[in-house]
């Protein structure tokens, strides 16, 4: 039983960064009231590039490579719905397809259908003496990423509710013409919230080529970025909550998967699918029984302007 | 500048730029002359190529691509229409790819398990996948309107449900179609029977089916319905001032609430289009996320529905004709590049109406000293 | 809104009163000295020295402070968080906010305010939430205070408070710049006054050499003031406001059929709070019955519940021969209520469709809007152009859209809608909200023509000077319950402010 557990745990903090990572740049975003529904194709675009990057260059560098990809796309994203008030759901929602397309596109017609040839992966933190020991020992043998996802969240809360900025941000998500009439800017604090997420996103996509796998595939991230807003709203748009919840679903994926090799018959009774599906069905429940309006920043989506009041 | 052309003019200039776009990302990781070349297999794929037909060839040079386009075109138009009929309400419906997984299953199962004569098969099958795909469309409806869960994120999840429990489960658990004889690697459900395909309207040398024809009659019944009558009057007020409607007496939950049903019934029928056209069954996944696309043809089509089926009419042959491309090397998903840059730069329709305006007051000021 | 060519001297230590019409440019004025907005020409000499104001970071840091109309306070944040932002207090490069609360409390107690520096800004009251903006702008060090119609959202009592706290700053040494349209409370608190119409400053006066009158004057124009009172009384203008005492047109006591006969209404308010706590009315065919209160006492509840748009929580009523409980909005249409809401734009139209549309709305099913199932193209386009000439709506155009005409036209089109309707029972909220006084002038004749013809009118408005210029009975809400009723013949403007702060009747 503690063995399960062990590896439970184990392959929870290795397979849970870059959720995490996702989930808090959409996070950072949305608090700033900028919609987030990019983060899949910042994912995608971060998590080529740096794949491609680390070709030529050592790995933790490009993982940077990576980060600033995705702070690229969200550049465009900022452009589109900070300087033009765009819909920013479209925006969103265009760069995924862009991300989509592209990333198929230059994949196949630089290396061919099978991904990325195979990079260095990020190198692990190894503890010999530790790494038998139960339940503390599976905290050891992970990349960086999985101690910057346990720091991080920290990070967040700390530069949210305890620091000027995070003050700011929170307001600009509130209200942001309180914050224009102070003579704060309202676009600069929301490009700083979208760049943020955007490097965040980014960086969550290179762990995933980086650390989780040692390639950029065609299908990275698989959906993984639409379940960092999955885990954004579970964790009502808050550090603690969002990395809680990206970790519960980390969890739950990394209990289907050892189930399927551990106990196949398990997965007779409960189809596979169903436990696919659960993360979002989790999502929905909870959003139905406590709606989501008590809990968004009030001025979501809804592009600043200077003279509506 | 026409308030028409204001609508229409920033789609067009975005469609050329996002192909003035892709063709530079070919000519950059290639060459020119292979890009233009490119352009051109991607148009004789869509709409067939007439010169060689007109030079005495095949019909079937001709026949096929349209056939191709048109079944292309048939899908875009239908989840197109259904992005575009919740955007009326006000409501983005993200969901359109769970909603047409449904509907595709739900027609496979008609078409596969119920014996009709054809007249009744197809529209009973074309009904169930409509149901289908209204009743998973309802409840995104449902907990916007009594919970007020955003419907972005909602379908959202309701996506990756569907998608994890038919791909993931159903058809390749219970639903699996039963290998027959020494066929043991079918995957997705048994095959449909001949009186619910959709008949091929071309003969055998094009797929052109029914389903084309049906996406346009779709498309002119929504525009006819939302312009002409006092329900679609209705739903657009729903859309563009809630509170307003509701203090004239509309009933606003039951419109925005059917409007979202309509959306995922006609997700639901794109998925009927694609088993009952095409595919013969519901094959192991969709294959494409056409739901997403959905999204693309309706904001490229400015959410008007006949916006929509042109829109869907021009990527359907781009999308055709992107399986020529593979010809010289260009990877066949190409077009959607094109398609996702398009919808980018129609993202940026305050760019272009500021561009134009800028043009149109220099323009003014230019005529002001003649006058 | 626009500026054509307006100057403003502000001198240190006075207080400056800007009066001006809805429109007139004052708050476009204010906008630009606190450098939101940026003028196309012209100069700002502070001290004799020329100064552009980029952003209102330059005029904060030059010691402007502004109250802005509507409340810039972000509501999920403590009144602390919400004075500091922007200059929060760290420590160790994080945020303190002991020391923030210290300070804030501090600047509280200096000029005298009572203020609780942890409360969330949304749980407070409008006037705490009015003394959070001050505090805010003092706190920055503002020696410049630019207050925008400040007592739009409070009682008499409380502007009297307001106004005391505007003179103790003035003492301080501080100036005061206060933005109204309300000639006699600018005349009783201002040093100097300011007069702008249409984007333009046309006079400067000191308040104890001028009247009321001589101000309302200046403010309307002479060539428009005759044009609007050749049509109808000017209702906001000064004489009855100066006298308290009613216009002679009136004190007829309707004696027509009930057609609201409401007792002991109860309902929420959006807050989930009691918002209606035993309203009891009745209103009669051929009368206006005026529902005056200090904003968010239950007035607009009470004007949802009539129209079925709120549910009736307890109590009874009986509406144009039918039951109060269970009404809905097309319910209320049936019966032959018909309804202008206070927030247009929100409530009463659909911004983004063309005029004729939204004339249909709300009877878009029957004739001439429709025929069966699909719309009437022809018949709508007929009525429209009716309606659009008799109520004289510019431009006169029904496939335009209604976004593209002005407020006052907007009005016109919802006024002409609902009345075209022949209500039995008219139920209007702040009709003139935000209205020039031509089209204010035009609304109150519509008004009382619907009266005439035999309508009931309910009409809450949180504008005392309309509510004694138009009524023939008055109720008073405080906390949603009655707290007054006067017939014409009773209305007395101090006594109507003391009940709507919930004083009981003692003397008279």
């Amino acid at each position: 039983m503690l063995e399960v557990l062990h590896s439970l745990l184990f392959s929870t903090l290795d397979a849970a960064p870059a959720l995490v990572f996702a989930t808090l740049g959409a996070m950072l975003s949305e608090r700033a009231g900028v919609v987030s529904v990019g983060v899949e194709g910042m994912m995608r675009t971060g998590a080529f590039c740096a794949a491609v990057a680390a070709l030529a260059m050592p790995t933790p560098l490009a993982v940077l490579v990576g980060m600033v990809a995705g702070a690229g796309l969200a550049a465009v994203h900022g452009f589109l719905s900070i300087r033009w008030r765009s819909d920013q759901v479209v925006s969103g929602m265009a760069l995924n397809l862009v991300a989509m397309a592209g990333g198929t596109f230059l994949l196949e017609s630089l290396f061919g259908p099978n991904g990325t040839p195979a990079i260095t992966q990020l190198s692990r933190w190894n503890v010999p003496t530790l790494a038998h020991v139960p339940l503390l020992g599976a905290l050891v043998g992970h990349a960086a990423p999985t101690y910057l996802a346990l720091l991080l969240p920290v990070l967040f809360h700390v530069l949210l509710t305890r620091t000027p900025l995070g003050l700011r941000l929170r307001a600009v998500g509130d209200k942001p013409h309180a914050v224009a009439t102070l003579g704060l800017s309202v676009s600069g604090l929301r490009w700083a919230a979208v760049l943020g997420g955007g490097l965040m996103a980014g960086l969550g996509g290179a762990v995933l080529s980086t650390a989780v796998l040692d390639r950029f595939e065609q299908h990275t991230p698989a959906g993984l970025g639409f379940m960092a807003l999955a885990a954004m709203v579970f964790g009502r748009w808050t550090p603690l909550g969002a990395f809680a919840a990206a970790l519960f679903f980390a969890f739950g994926n990394a209990l289907r998967i050892g189930l399927a090799s551990s106990a196949p018959w398990l997965l007779e009774l409960v189809p596979q699918g169903f436990l696919l599906a659960l993360p979002y069905l989790l999502t929905l429940l909870v959003l139905a029984l406590q709606g989501q309006r008590g809990h968004a920043p009030a001025a979501l989506g809804t592009p600043y302007e200077q003279e509506s009041r | 500048m026409g308030e028409r052309t204001r609508q229409v003019l920033p789609s067009v200039l975005s469609v050329l730029l996002a192909l003035a776009v892709c063709w530079l990302t070919i000519a950059l990781t290639r060459d020119a002359d292979t890009a233009t070349r490119a352009y051109l297999q991607m148009l004789w794929g869509g709409v067939g190529n007439w010169p060689a037909f007109l030079e005495g060839g095949n019909a079937n040079a001709v026949l096929r691509p349209l056939g191709e386009a048109a079944m292309k075109a048939a899908l875009l138009t239908l989840t197109g229409l259904s992005v575009a009929v919740a955007f009326k309400v006000g409501l983005f419906n993200i969901g359109a790819q769970g909603q047409m997984i449904w509907g595709a299953l739900a027609a496979a199962l008609v078409g596969a398990h119920v014996s009709l004569p054809a007249v009744l098969h197809v529209p009973l099958a074309l009904l169930a996948a409509a149901a289908a795909g209204a009743v998973w469309s309802s409840i995104a409806g449902v907990l916007k309107l009594k919970r007020g869960v955003h419907e972005v994120i909602s379908t959202i999840m309701l996506n990756w449900v569907a998608v994890s429990l038919v791909d993931n489960w159903l058809v390749i658990g219970p639903l699996r179609a039963v290998a027959e004889g020494h066929q043991s690697s079918i995957t997705g459900t048994a095959e449909i029977l001949s009186t619910a395909q959709l008949p091929r309207l071309l003969g055998d040398s094009s797929r052109l089916n029914l389903g084309f024809p049906l996406a346009l009659v779709a498309a002119l019944a929504v525009w006819v319905w939302l312009a002409r009558t006092r329900s679609g009057y209705e739903t657009r007020a729903v859309g563009l001032t809630p509170e307003a409607a509701r203090a004239a007496g509309i009933p606003t939950l039951w419109r925005a609430g059917g409007a979202m049903a309509l959306a995922g019934a006609l997700a639901g029928l794109a998925g009927a289009v694609l088993v009952l056209g095409t595919e013969g069954r519901y094959p192991g996944t969709l294959g494409a996320p056409y739901g997403f696309d959905g999204i693309a043809i309706a904001l490229i089509g400015n959410n008007h529905p006949l916006g929509a089926a042109v829109s869907a009419a021009v990527f359907g042959i781009l999308r055709a004709g992107g399986t020529r491309m593979q010809l010289l090397g260009v990877h066949k998903s190409f077009p959607e590049l094109i398609q996702g840059f398009a919808l980018l730069f129609v993202a940026g329709r305050m760019v272009w109406l500021a561009l134009l305006d800028r043009r149109r007051s220099r323009q003014a000021a230019v005529e002001v000293p003649r006058a | 809104m626009s500026l054509e060519d307006a100057s403003l001297d502000i001198v240190p230590g006075e207080l400056l009163a800007v009066v001006g019409e809805n429109g007139a440019g004052k708050s476009s004025l204010m906008n630009v000295l606190y450098g939101l907005y940026h003028p196309d020409a012209g100069t700002f000499l502070m001290d004799g020295k020329p100064v552009r104001l980029k952003s209102p970071r330059d005029a904060i840091a030059r010691g402007i402070g502004m109250v802005h109309q509507h409340f810039m306070l972000v509501p999920t944040l403590t009144v602390a968080e919400n004075v500091v932002l922007g200059r929060e207090p760290t420590r160790r490069g994080l945020l303190d906010l002991d020391r923030a609360c210290d300070e804030v409390a501090a600047t509280a107690k200096r000029f005298g305010f009572q203020l609780d520096p942890r409360a969330r800004v949304d749980t407070l009251t409008v006037g705490s939430q009015q003394k959070v903006e001050i505090v805010k702008a003092l706190h920055r060090g503002a020696q410049v205070l630019i207050l925008d119609e400040p007592t739009a959202v409070l009682t008499p009592q409380e502007s009297d408070e307001l106004a005391q706290v505007m003179r103790g700053l003035v003492q301080q040494g501080r100036t005061v710049v206060l933005i109204s349209h309300k000639l006699k409370e600018v005349l009783g608190v201002a040093d100097r006054v300011a007069v702008m119409r249409r984007g333009r400053t046309v006079a400067e006066v000191r308040a104890s050499e001028t009247t009321v009158s001589a101000l309302a004057s200046l403010m309307v124009g002479e060539g428009s003031r005759g044009a609007a009172l050749t049509g109808v009384p000017v209702t906001s203008g000064a004489d009855t406001a100066l006298t308290g005492a009613v216009a002679p047109d009136a004190g007829t006591v309707s004696t027509g059929p009930i057609v609201l006969d409401a007792k002991d209404l109860r309902a929420k308010g959006d807050n989930g709070r009691p918002a209606l706590q035993g309203v009891s009315l009745t209103v009669h065919a051929g009368e206006i019955v005026g529902i005056a209160g200090v904003d968010g006492n239950g007035q607009r509840e009470l004007a949802e519940v009539l129209t079925g748009l709120r549910v009736l929580e307890g109590g009874a009523g009986t509406l144009l021969g039918g039951p109060l409980a269970g009404l809905t909005p097309a319910k209320a249409k049936a019966r032959g209520v018909g309804h202008v809401p206070e927030d247009r734009l929100a409530r009463a139209v659909v911004k983004a469709m063309t005029v004729e549309e939204n004339v249909a709305l709300g009877r878009h099913r029957q004739p001439p809007f429709a025929r069966g199932p699909w719309v009437d193209f022809k018949g709508r386009r007929e009525r429209t152009n009716q309606l659009l000439a008799t109520y004289d709506v510019r431009p006169p155009d029904p496939t335009v859209a209604l976004q593209a005409l002005s407020g006052g036209n907007q009005q016109k089109v919802v006024v002409a809608r609902e009345l075209d309707a022949d209500p039995k029972l008219l139920v209007v909220v702040q009709p003139t909200r935000g209205l020039d006084i031509g089209a204010v002038a035009q609304v109150h004749a519509r008004l009382r023509e619907a009266k005439a013809r035999g309508a009931g009118v309910v009409m809450v408005s949180l504008d005392l000077e309309e509510v004694l210029a138009l009524s023939d009975r008055v109720y008073v809400l405080y906390e949603g319950r009655v707290t007054g009723h006067f017939p014409r013949k009773d209305l007395d403007e101090r006594e109507l402010g003391r009940r709507m702060l919930g004083a009981e009747p003692d003397h008279g």
